[in-house]
């Protein structure tokens, strides 16, 4: 067709709407045809407009069957093509033009509903500005966004996205992290803070220090990552692909076969109709690809459809305790000491501790320089990030001399030709210490309270302890029963004595606990668990718990937005801090479940309810167009269903 | 040199429609290989520099009758 004799905005609207255009006037002048065939001498101008409905619509099927054909694709444009053809040739018009104008009315649907789920993604796309304030040269200049240095300082003024992903180094906001990690409340961002691009300063001016920009961001990454999750397939989708390959050449079989035998051509045209599964194709994939996508609305990554659908059979859920049940913000609740100053104990403490990247390590670290135990800085040097620096008063701990971590235990270190053991009882049973009653009697009064105590030994002799807490999440309680209510088990995994973890469980009700566990018996309860014929979900931070993430069915990485290890290697990453999105994302899975079985279910009856009609002469080309062009706009619509759960 | 490229086409009305232009990049002149995925409509061509460029491909998606988009 030439349009170059149109001005040229009419032919941009054409190029952009020819379906819609082409279902148009196929339709109308299909109505035309089948109205004049009502007239007693119009029945050849009935047959000629109908034909010209068929030309028009089919037009554009034909030229993508002929390709479809040239890359040895048996697919729908082909036999609908042949259909129309077909029935053209027995004299069949009405038909004819129906088939074209139900297909292209089916299939310009189905393109726009699809074009719905696939530019969810491109609106995520569009949330990060194209241009940054950028700080060059003492002067403010506006760049591209991707273009900003990382270490570059970009100012973001009040109601303005934020373009890059960087740290606050001065200013204060709240920021609306919706789009990045699902979190409805605004966060409140002060020096220091992480902030991510294509997240929305809501009221204060900030200076962010840039450490991503471009495609590498943290919303990039997400952008991906989903994109990696819809395309990949999952076992049903992969199923359901092998049996389409050999449906369409069957039923063309059966097609060919039932015109030899009966000499029925309308009945063998029919079933070319039919011939493609297509609302079997496109069912699973739409509802997967919608579930990933409102998951992704609501800061939950998921790896892929396969995730998706081990997540719906989830009847256990572990979580690691520190960081994930508790808020992961150890601090120091109270330290004791025997025959020496407090203070003393703290500073022993600290002095060992201060190259560990323990979580213990830098609520320890913290302590002596709120209490400044040594009367100077504190000083990190990869070691554990202290944050506590007050005016007039700052802590110089110095360096241990030699330091050794014993995982899951403590340190043993030296420093001015002293020992120092900082540790739980199984690092001082492991050393030969003996701990005297009083301090027996101390930790198990802290740790009955929850809390975590450790010794501390200086050359051999118990000289105090340290009592650590870390704050339950408050959401704990109310997400484990919600679990248990939904029928899924729940443990506690820890590293914790029994008599801490007790308390701790009891104060979430949670269903089990196991407690003394180093990072490898961790693996080891869940590889149990799944023995035992269980389908596992493992909560933790995705860094140190990385290997029971990697056994479990299903790795579930809490508060991953800041780390990239975690989004890469989850199989669902929670990009908010926030437990009550395990439940929310378990019940979604259940929902895409049943949600590729619905659609399965029409496929399958659509399709064996259409044969035996057709093989029955019940329905004829255009009704068997319509129910098999409805089967599919019914599973889109369905599976689009998820986006909005 | 191989070079990748990266289009988006929203208006895939079925699986087929997909593996039918993924077939023609696949044939297209200095194509090494090509990635057409009919969920997100996202294409992903790997060519040779030298014997392919964006604008030729971006054409084989147009002759196929779909609306490449850049991604």
């Amino acid at each position: 067709m030439t349009l170059d004799r149109l001005p040229p905005d009419w032919r941009r609207y054409y190029a952009k709407h020819r379906k819609a255009v082409v279902t148009a006037v196929t339709g109308l002048l299909y109505v035309v045809g089948w109205s004049l065939g009502f007239l007693a001498d119009a029945a050849l101008a009935s047959a000629a407009v109908l034909v010209l409905a068929t030309i028009v619509g089919g037009y554009d099927i034909a030229k993508r069957g002929y390709y479809e054909l040239r890359s040895r694709t048996l697919g729908i444009k082909t036999l609908v093509t042949l259909a129309a053809v077909g029935a053209i040739g027995i004299g069949a018009y009405w038909e004819a033009a129906a088939v074209v104008f139900l297909f292209s009315l089916g299939s310009y649907l189905e393109g726009r509903t699809m074009r719905k789920t696939r530019s969810a993604l491109q609106e995520l796309l569009e949330l990060t500005p194209d241009t940054a304030i950028v700080r060059r040269d003492g002067e403010l200049v506006d760049v591209p966004a991707r273009e900003v240095e990382v270490g570059e300082i970009v100012l973001v003024k009040p109601g303005g996205k934020i373009p890059v992903d960087g740290e606050v180094v001065d200013g204060e906001s709240a920021v609306d992290q919706a789009p990045v990690t699902g979190e409805s409340a605004p966060v409140h961002k002060a020096d220091g803070d992480e902030v991510y691009a294509g997240t929305i300063n809501q009221d204060g001016a900030l200076e962010v220090r840039t450490t991503g920009a471009g495609s590498d961001t943290t919303l990039q990454r997400i952008i991906r990552r989903v994109e990696e999750a819809q395309e990949a397939q999952s076992p049903t989708e992969s199923l359901i692909d092998r049996f389409a390959t050999y449906y369409t050449p069957a039923i063309l079989a059966l097609s060919i076969g039932a015109f030899a035998v009966t000499r029925d051509a309308m009945l063998a045209l029919t079933l070319l109709v039919i011939g493609c599964p297509g609302a079997l194709v496109i069912g699973p994939p739409v509802s997967i690809v919608s579930a990933i996508g409102n998951a992704a609305r609501n800061g939950i990554l998921l790896k892929g459809g396969e995730h998706l659908e081990t997540a719906g059979k989830i009847d256990l859920v572990a979580f690691d305790k520190t960081g994930t049940l508790t808020r992961g913000e150890t601090t120091v609740a109270d330290v004791a000491g025997f025959g020496v100053e407090a203070d003393e104990v703290l500073r022993l403490a600290a002095v060992a501790e201060k190259k560990s990247e323990h979580h213990l390590a830098s609520a320890v670290l913290e302590a002596a320089a709120e209490r400044d135990v040594a009367g100077g800085r504190v000083e990190t040097d990869g070691g554990a990030a202290v944050e506590a620096t007050r005016p007039g008063g700052e802590t110089a701990i110095t360096d241990p001399d030699a330091f050794d971590v014993v995982p899951g235990k403590g340190v043993v270190a030296s420093h001015d030709g002293r020992e120092i053991v900082v540790g739980n009882r199984a690092l001082l049973a492991d050393e030969g210490i003996a701990v005297p009653d009083e301090v027996a009697d101390y930790v198990r009064e802290r740790e009955a309270g929850g809390e975590t105590a450790v010794h501390v030994v200086r050359d051999g002799t118990v000289v105090g302890a340290v009592a650590l807490r870390d704050e339950l999440r408050e959401a704990a309680p109310e997400v484990v029963r919600s679990l248990q209510d939904a029928g899924v088990r729940t443990v506690m995994l820890t590293g914790d004595n029994k008599r801490t973890a007790r308390t701790v469980a009891e104060e979430i009700g949670i269903d089990e606990y196991r407690a003394a566990l180093l990072p490898e018996d961790k693996q080891a309860a869940i590889e149990a668990f799944r023995e035992a014929g269980h389908v596992v979900a493992m909560v933790g931070d995705g860094i140190n718990d990385a290997p029971s993430l990697a056994t479990a069915d299903v790795g579930i990485a809490m508060g991953a937005a800041g780390t990239d290890t975690a989004i890469e290697t989850a199989d669902m990453a929670l990009m908010a801090d926030e437990l009550t999105r395990i439940p929310d994302a378990i019940a979604l899975s259940k929902a895409t479940r049943w949600n590729v079985y619905e659609n399965v279910a029409i496929a399958v009856l659509t399709v064996g309810l259409l044969l035996a009609a057709v093989l029955g002469s019940v329905v004829h080309l255009a009704g068997g167009m319509l129910v098999h062009e409805g089967s599919v706009l019914l599973v889109i619509v369905n599976g689009m269903r998820l986006l909005r759960y | 040199m191989s070079q990748t490229t990266q289009f988006r086409v929203l208006d895939f009305d079925c699986p087929t429609c997909a593996s039918v232009v993924e077939r023609a990049l696949e044939s297209t002149e200095g194509v090494e290989s090509a990635a057409v995925h009919y969920t997100t409509g996202r294409v992903e061509i790997t060519y040779d520099e030298n014997a392919a460029e964006p604008a030729t491909l971006e054409r084989t998606i147009e002759n196929q009758g779909y609306t490449p988009q850049p991604a």
